[in-house]
């Protein structure tokens, strides 16, 4: 009795690891206020709760993200005056800057929460269509939104030959499932069934929102980061002839603005690098659920993997959306940082052990 | 001091009954609706039948006995009143339908109808609802029942007179492979 470990809670340091510990996140019964469909060995209640989280730290950092650009800008400009009493910590400009930039911030936020989706779909060039013009398609989005027990998304067409398919949305209620004109010739029913099951289990588990919201913010700080890029060679120079009672603390703030414009939209990237991969692994397992045959999702990802027609209308800041990467990197290297998903073969690999 | 503590277990307790008694209501209004799922998939398919029976009437002139069956199959289906009598009935429909679709490829004049084609593929995906429907059906039901019987829930599910719910059980007859004979 005595010799045995210790289950208090500093207790329990030096033993590696507890193995139950990851048994715990995959097979223990969950907690019974999240059980509602816990039956399922996918937790996308997990994930949704993540990706709310997610999202609404992702808005509070773009929105941080604004207003120290905004102080910048603002400080900046100030400095360019030339008071004697300036001081770029105390910048009335810059706050005022600062709060314009939380103003747009926080509208750009209500945009994205009513439009996101309609934003990121003609971002790809998705175009919605109807049951009459689709009826297979419809049918097959519907099937599978009846399996997930989720209202069904809208639906929409890629006209390219090019085999992908994504889904965007800010909430379960109003999402969308695209695909590829090339997707629904290449695949039979069954195959085209397990991609919408894929985007089903993305729009089940709120992928749909945290990547979208990604998505729309990536385009916007690309863009500011760019403008501030823009201005401060142009603007620079005409001020740095002033009579410069304050270049030096000019200078400085605009060398922090250039390094903040520059930074901003790589570190935008690096989050919209980091979300994927663990995703597209739960996508697929819950496409196996819903479908119950993960051997169509195996056969619809080779064939994804095997054509080679480029995604012309694929896009830098939604590419984390798609099924399978639009720039066509499937090899073993795209485990790296850089990369948005998963290798293909390393996602086939654990289809197979799903069954 | 003491007090508080005593006084934020009870706070917690009953958030936790209230939480937990809302979770098991929606629980089993979520069963409810898979059932109603189900049968808006089967009113569906009921509609569909005679039309693609009418339809295939002019290409399948031998083929008469399998047409019968089919509407046979879904007029008894419509018309049985107990649940066994229903899921016998239900898994007639689906075995004929399936003898329907296997004898159809053999008439390559009425796979290449339109009509019929899109028949089919409505029939073909009402056959899927009614299978996701069931199988999201059954799936509620387990996540319904762990809870009445999983602690601590199962307490406020006494509480409540929660009882738990069946499972729909596929008639034998659905899982056995269709026997198609071609003549």
């Amino acid at each position: 009795m005595s010799d045995g470990p210790k289950p208090g809670p500093w207790g329990r340091r030096s033993p590696a690891p507890p193995p139950a510990e990851e048994g715990a996140t995959v097979f223990a019964p969950r907690p019974a206020a999240t059980a509602a469909a816990g039956l399922v060995s996918t937790d996308f209640h997990a994930a949704a709760a993540r990706n709310r989280r997610l999202t609404w730290i992702l808005i509070a950092v773009m929105i941080a993200i604004g207003a120290v650009l905004g102080y910048l800008i603002g400080a900046t400009v100030e400095a360019g005056e030339g008071r004697a009493d300036f001081k770029p910590w105390a910048s009335g400009l810059g706050f005022g800057f600062a709060v314009v930039m939380i103003a747009i911030s926080l509208v750009w936020t209500l945009i994205v929460m009513k439009i996101g989706d309609r934003i990121v779909l003609s971002l790809s060039g998705a175009r919605e269509v109807t049951a009459e013009q689709e009826p297979q398609l419809h049918n097959i989005v519907e099937e599978m939104a009846i399996a997930a027990g989720i209202p069904k998304p809208r639906v929409a067409v890629m006209e390219t030959e090019a085999l992908n398919a994504f889904a965007t949305g800010m909430s379960t209620e109003r999402s969308a499932v695209a695909v590829t004109r090339g997707l629904m010739q290449a695949l039979n029913r069954e195959e085209l069934q397990a991609v919408v099951g894929h985007e089903m289990g993305h729009v089940q588990n709120l992928d749909v929102r945290y990547g979208t919201a990604v998505g729309v913010y990536v385009g916007l700080i690309a863009l500011v980061g760019d403008a501030v890029l823009r201005m401060s060679r142009f603007g620079g120079g005409r001020r740095s002839s002033g009579n410069g009672k304050n270049n030096g603390a000019q200078a400085i703030l605009m060398v922090i603005l250039v390094i903040a414009a520059i930074v901003a939209p790589i570190a935008a990237k690096l989050v919209q690098m980091a979300i994927s991969r663990q995703r597209e692994y739960l996508a697929d397992a819950t496409s196996a659920r819903l479908t119950r045959n993960p051997l169509a999702l195996i056969s619809a990802l080779e064939k994804l993997g095997a054509s080679t027609v480029p995604l012309d209308r694929a896009n830098r800041a939604t590419q984390h959306l798609f099924i399978v990467n639009p720039f066509r990197d499937f090899s073993a290297k795209a485990t790296a940082l850089m990369s948005t998903h998963p290798p293909l073969a390393q996602r086939i690999e654990r289809l197979r052990n799903l069954g | 001091m003491f007090g508080w503590i005593v006084l934020g277990l009870v706070v917690a307790v009953i958030g936790y009954a209230i939480v937990t008694y809302n979770g098991l209501v929606a629980g089993k209004n979520q069963v409810a609706n898979g059932w109603k799922q189900i049968d808006v998939q089967l009113k569906r398919r009921y509609d569909l039948i005679p039309n693609l029976v009418e339809v295939a009437k002019d290409y399948m002139g031998y083929e008469q006995e399998t047409l019968k069956q089919v509407i046979a199959a879904r007029n008894s289906a419509m018309n049985a009143h107990s649940p066994a009598e229903a899921g016998a009935a239900e898994a007639a429909v689906s075995g004929a339908l399936g003898k329907f679709f296997a004898l159809a490829e053999s008439y390559p004049d009425l796979k290449a109808n339109e009509n019929v084609r899109s028949l089919m593929e409505e029939l073909t995906s009402t056959e899927n609802k009614i299978a996701f429907a069931r199988q999201h059906y059954n799936d509620s039901v387990m996540g319904q029942n762990n809870r009445i019987e999983q602690f601590p829930s199962n307490l406020i599910a006494r509480f409540g007179n929660f009882g738990m719910h069946e499972y729909f059980e596929v008639p034998e007859a659905e899982t056995a492979p269709v026997k198609v004979s071609l003549r």
